[in-house]
């Protein structure tokens, strides 16, 4: 059907109408301001939340530095005579230690630690290992790390935790390169936690002492750590823990090959709040024994043997007032009392004694000045036959001024 | 031979006994007490069991979240205990 002819002009117009209002539209919309400072306000505000955003992965970088000097006077004497040396130094080389840590967490299941450090004139590697928290209570861990022996090495030994400028004699760490397992777990109002490693283990050296056998093992067998630690009471205060050490430590293909070190550690720690003042007690103990064996004398090239057992522990309480207002809730006396017996007629044998004194000022939660006052008196172990001389006492004083700052 | 398969005997033991313990424990009831403890609270009874307690306004949230998990490994405190002092110091 066709349209009607008087209609034409009718649908002319509307379509006229139509046009020029979508023409005006146009116009209005091409025609609004936008204010060129809000939009780049908005712009930064989207670059900000793309920033902040969650992610899976995070990467930080933490660590510790450590500085200070120290003055000591060794005094050995023996029947025939005294010597007397003394040395001041900045830093003190033990303890002069600047640690970067790096931690990269993937999700949260996987996180890897690694921590260059620089101490001593040289550069070395704290800890290189990677952790997957697989489930509750279960941590399992590659890499290299240090070994849970006692908690002095794992927890304590770092220079902003520490209450004094140096470390007891004898417990030094045991890195090395492995896995483990490890977690904490409740139990009612106690907990427990363990921690179990399989490692590469010591290499035992020709004058009987063991050091770390390294990332090329000595042998085939691998070393065993483990601790145990209980918390009896619900507010953690109190932990009581118990460690264990052993494997072959000889090198293969040698008389030695099927020698054994065992380690037995206990360690204790107690936080008690005693208004207006925090008290802590720390303490490890450990025993060392390594299996029979003949030696080389160094003086004359015949052999010699001695029982290869050792024992090493430390006791240390501190006191610090942290329910006071002033400048003096930063303050912190601490005592430690160590004891480190080497075995008798070796060539490194001793007995030292150590008392070791600290005052210590906390400029934040994790940054310390700390003065330490340390006096070691050893008697010689060493039979005659190696050079000893019966009766040969050292005596060490050394004063420390350390800054350290966990970063 | 013998001897690393003794040994294997032992160190795969000890790996099962591990694990089975941690099951074992793990699922033990945990007191109401410990249970009803805010994120404070273990903030400060555990941090201060090595080092002084940090302040919140140390790291950043996503830090403490990756601090958290470096801590627990050394401390081993449990995954709940873990949760809680992070979320507080997060706040």
């Amino acid at each position: 059907m066709k349209p009607s002819i008087h209609l034409i002009p009718q649908i002319a117009f509307i379509c006229f109408f139509i046009l020029l209002a979508n023409v005006s539209k146009g116009q209005d919309s091409s025609s609004v301001v936008v204010d060129s400072a809000l939009l780049e306000r908005i712009s930064n505000l989207e670059e900000i939340t793309s920033y902040t955003k969650p992610e899976d992965d995070h990467f930080m970088v933490v660590g510790l530095a450590t500085f200070g000097f120290v003055s000591n006077k060794t005094t050995i004497s023996s029947p025939g005579g005294k010597v007397v040396s003394k040395t001041n130094s900045f830093p003190d080389a033990d303890h002069f230690e600047f640690s970067p840590m790096l931690l990269w967490r993937h999700g949260n299941k996987f996180l890897l630690e690694f921590e260059p450090s620089f101490s001593g004139d040289q550069l070395g590697v704290n800890w290189g290992a990677i952790s997957y928290y697989a489930s509750p209570g279960l941590i399992i861990r590659g890499g290299y790390f240090v070994l849970p022996f006692g908690t002095y090495n794992k927890r304590l030994a770092a220079g902003w935790i520490n209450k004094f400028a140096s470390d007891p004699e004898g417990v030094a760490g045991a890195t090395d390169y492995g896995v483990e397992v490890e977690g904490g777990l409740q139990a009612g109002s106690m907990k427990w936690s363990y921690d179990v490693a399989i490692s590469n283990g010591f290499q035992l050296l020709p004058d009987g002492t063991l050091q770390n056998a390294g990332i090329t093992d000595n042998n085939k067998n691998k070393t065993i750590t483990a601790r145990i630690g209980w918390l009896p009471l619900s507010n953690s205060s109190l932990e009581i823990g118990a460690s264990i050490m052993t494997g072959k430590v000889g090198d293969a293909g040698t008389a030695t090959e099927n020698l054994t070190a065992n380690l037995y550690g206990l360690d204790l720690n107690l936080i008690e709040n005693i208004k207006p003042f925090q008290l802590n007690i720390k303490g490890q103990y450990s025993v060392t024994d390594v299996g029979h064996t003949e030696f080389r004398n160094p003086v004359d090239s015949s052999s010699y043997s001695f029982t290869n057992h050792t024992t090493t522990g430390y006791i240390m309480g501190s006191l610090r007032p942290t329910l006071y207002k002033s400048f003096i809730k930063n303050f912190e006396l601490a005592v430690r009392y160590g004891n480190y017996t080497t075995p008798l007629n070796s060539i490194w044998g001793t007995k030292d004694n150590s008392l070791a004194v600290g005052l210590n000022y906390w400029l934040s939660w994790r940054t310390v000045i700390r003065y330490t006052y340390e006096a070691i008196n050893g008697s010689s172990r060493v039979s005659t036959d190696l050079g000893g001389t019966p009766g040969a006492t050292t005596k060490s004083n050394s004063m420390y001024l350390q800054f350290s700052i966990q970063l | 031979m013998k001897i690393l398969s003794k040994k294997l005997i032992i160190m795969s033991t000890i790996v099962v006994i591990t694990t089975l313990s941690a099951a074992i424990l793990n699922s033990c009831t945990v007191s109401k007490k410990v249970e009803s403890k805010s994120g404070a609270q273990l903030w400060a009874e555990n941090c201060q069991r090595c080092h002084n307690t940090p302040s919140p306004s140390t790291f950043s949230p996503e830090q403490w979240e990756t601090i958290g998990m470096h801590m627990q490994s050394r401390s081993l405190i449990t995954d709940k205990e873990r949760d809680k002092i992070v979320a507080f110091l997060k706040q």
